[in-house]
């Protein structure tokens, strides 16, 4: 198991130190640098959902809907009650949490399929219940959504989105920090416990694993962090609407997590700076760009079974020790 | 006021009968193969624009073509994505998430698609007998009595093929027992493609059926997944009673939601049944575990 973690850590230590570096090249064009810190959110969106769905085994489809939840949230709180943006983001989080646990007792109860459906459920009513009057009446704005936010503050320096480097540090950071969160779990006894429980569910409970326990707080710690780096997109971006719960988005996602590889931890991080990299690229294409998204998940699923993590083990095989380089 | 309460039943009922139509169509996979198709509703929107492109391109204004044109198209593109997306994937270890990825892309290929084809604006479609039955103050369309005649009759004529034909047969033994189906010599594999080809062309016809009340659009799937999900899983995944009970129940609850509340609160108003049936009962109402 150390081994395990040091060899993780030191993986995760050389992504991070190539995005690291990368304003060098890229800092004074803006474009690429606000690519950059998009690739940065989602990284972290895309990790958390691969630590629910590819390591603790649930079918939650929820996660693009605690990332609206977490802005919007955080958006409302620092407007309406002035709080400063960086508390509002850890309200946000703990707004997304809570809703997370909410969400996650249900489904505890439910199986695969089910519990697809209920956090799908979330992500299909967070449409109309933002847009409604239920929506108007907290602040959303209905279907207009919120178009000022105050941007990040932190201890007096203002970050500004048109001076980006800064902003990208900060994104860094998060993301280093959530990724090293991740793998900590991942690589704790919690870990082992999701994999016996995702290996053979009455097994485990048998000797002993509390199955309700680890399901709740991987929904509670997932929506935590994905509420709270939805709650800094809020601020860097500075207008929200429901646009983002649109199936494109989703896929985008989707497609982070077939290219890194399910349950292939750091994977979400490399696979997320390809997805959004390449969609990028695509985007000229308008009304084909999603077409071509749609086929690329198809295709990937087909000829990438475990992602680029998957596929490099395949080219380098596994040591002797019977480990394998990436777990 | 009694009046619009017979209104609104009369409504739920129609829905209803359409809804079960689809649901059953989606228990049915996931009651054999327990995949899980994202792509259901996109195959709704696909029978809208099928219906819609004989329509106005090849100007035939007889519902009774349309049905014969569309149904062997969707069985047979609903039985080839089956056999080259879903199919490869069973030998995985992972598969039921992969299919959910596969079919979920799919689905906003399809979309698109339509997008990119048709167009983002609504198509209507005629409707399917002009006219309506009035009987003192209630006014009943035809249209509504034929497409709930064709819906019912749609899921008769499925019970039958279940029962009576061999291939139904083997459908019902490869949902029972897997391993023992493949024993006494059933072609599993051409079961779970033929079952989703069956499916497709449950919610094409849908499709068909329902747009000449709402409208065809690329999106317009979604809403249609969403709610034959949840009443799948109300009724039990993979029970085809279950699913006829919960379609009718839901789609009352939706007439009188949406006539009381207001359309916005019938999405809520269904989930809200779901997760307490679903908390009390996890298996839904005549759902089996396993």
């Amino acid at each position: 198991m150390d081994m395990d973690w040091k060899r993780n850590s030191q993986l995760l230590m050389i992504i991070f130190g190539i995005i690291g570096i990368m304003p060098l090249f890229f800092g004074s064009t803006n474009f690429i640098m606000h690519i950059l810190i998009m690739c940065l959110i989602w990284s972290v969106v895309a990790s958390c959902w691969d630590l629910i769905m590819g390591f603790a085994g649930i079918f939650s489809f929820g996660q693009v809907a605690f990332f609206v939840i977490g802005s919007y949230a955080s958006a409302i709180i620092s407007a309406k009650f002035s709080v400063p943006p960086i508390f509002a983001v850890i309200l946000a989080g703990f707004v997304a949490g809570f809703l997370g646990v909410l969400v996650g007792l249900p489904c505890l109860k439910l199986k695969g399929a089910y519990i697809a459906l209920v956090t799908f459920a979330v992500h299909m009513i967070l449409e109309p219940v933002l847009k409604g009057d239920i929506g108007r009446a907290i602040g959303t704005g209905g279907s207009r959504g919120i178009l000022t936010i105050a941007p990040m503050n932190i201890l007096g320096y203002t970050f500004n989105s048109s001076d980006p480097v800064p902003y990208f540090y900060l994104m860094f950071f998060l993301a280093v920090a959530s990724s090293f969160i991740i793998l900590a779990v991942i690589k704790s006894h919690w870990g082992d416990a999701f994999l016996a429980l995702k290996d053979s569910e009455q097994f485990a409970t048998c000797l002993g694993v509390s199955a309700f326990k680890y399901k709740l707080i991987v929904f509670a710690l997932t929506s935590f962090i994905t509420g709270m780096i939805g709650g800094f997109y809020a601020h860097y971006v500075g207008m929200l609407s429901t646009r983002m719960l649109g199936i494109d988005l989703f896929v985008t996602l989707m497609v982070i997590l077939v290219i890194g590889g399910v349950g292939k931890f750091p994977g979400a991080i490399v696979g997320s700076f390809i997805t959004i990299a390449l969609n990028e690229m695509l985007s000229p294409l308008g009304s084909y760009r999603p077409i071509i998204l749609g086929a690329m998940v198809i295709v990937l699923v087909l000829l990438l079974p475990d992602g680029i993590v998957g596929l490099i083990q395949k080219i380098m095989p596994k040591k002797k020790s019977g480990k394998s380089l990436i777990a | 006021m009694f009046v619009e309460i017979i209104d609104v039943i009369i409504s739920g009922m129609i829905n209803g009968s359409v809804y079960a139509l689809m649901a059953v169509g989606l228990t049915l996979i996931y009651g054999v193969s327990k995949a899980f198709n994202f792509a259901y509703g996109s195959f709704y929107s696909m029978g809208g624009y099928l219906a819609w492109m004989i329509f106005s391109v090849a100007v035939i204004n007889s519902y009774f073509i349309i049905f014969i044109l569309s149904i062997p198209v969707l069985l047979v593109l609903g039985y080839l994505i089956e056999k080259v997306l879903v199919a490869p994937l069973r030998k995985r270890d992972d598969w039921e998430i992969k299919v959910m990825m596969i079919t979920l892309g799919l689905a906003l290929l399809l979309d698109n698609s339509y997008q990119v084809l048709f167009g983002a604006r609504m198509k209507s479609l005629p409707s399917i007998l002009e006219g309506s039955l009035e009987i003192g103050e209630f006014i009943l369309a035809y249209q509504d009595i034929v497409i709930f005649i064709l819906s019912i009759g749609g899921i008769l004529l499925f019970r039958w093929f279940l029962n009576n034909t061999r291939t139904g047969m083997s459908v019902r033994a490869v949902a029972q027992n897997p391993a023992g189906a493949q024993i006494v010599g059933i072609p599993k594999e051409f079961v779970f493609s033929a079952t989703f080809a069956i499916s497709t062309v449950m919610v094409g016809t849908g499709g068909i059926l329902l747009a000449q009340k709402y409208f065809v659009t690329p999106t317009g799937g979604w809403d249609i997944l969403v709610k034959a999900w949840v009443i799948t899983a109300f009724g039990g995944m993979g029970s085809i009673k279950g699913s006829l009970y919960a379609a009718f129940i839901l789609g009352m609850l939706e007439a009188f939601v949406g006539w009381y509340f207001g359309m916005t609160w019938v999405l809520i108003a269904l989930f809200a049944v779901l997760l307490t049936t679903l908390a009390i009962r996890p298996q839904g109402l005549m759902g089996k575990w396993g």
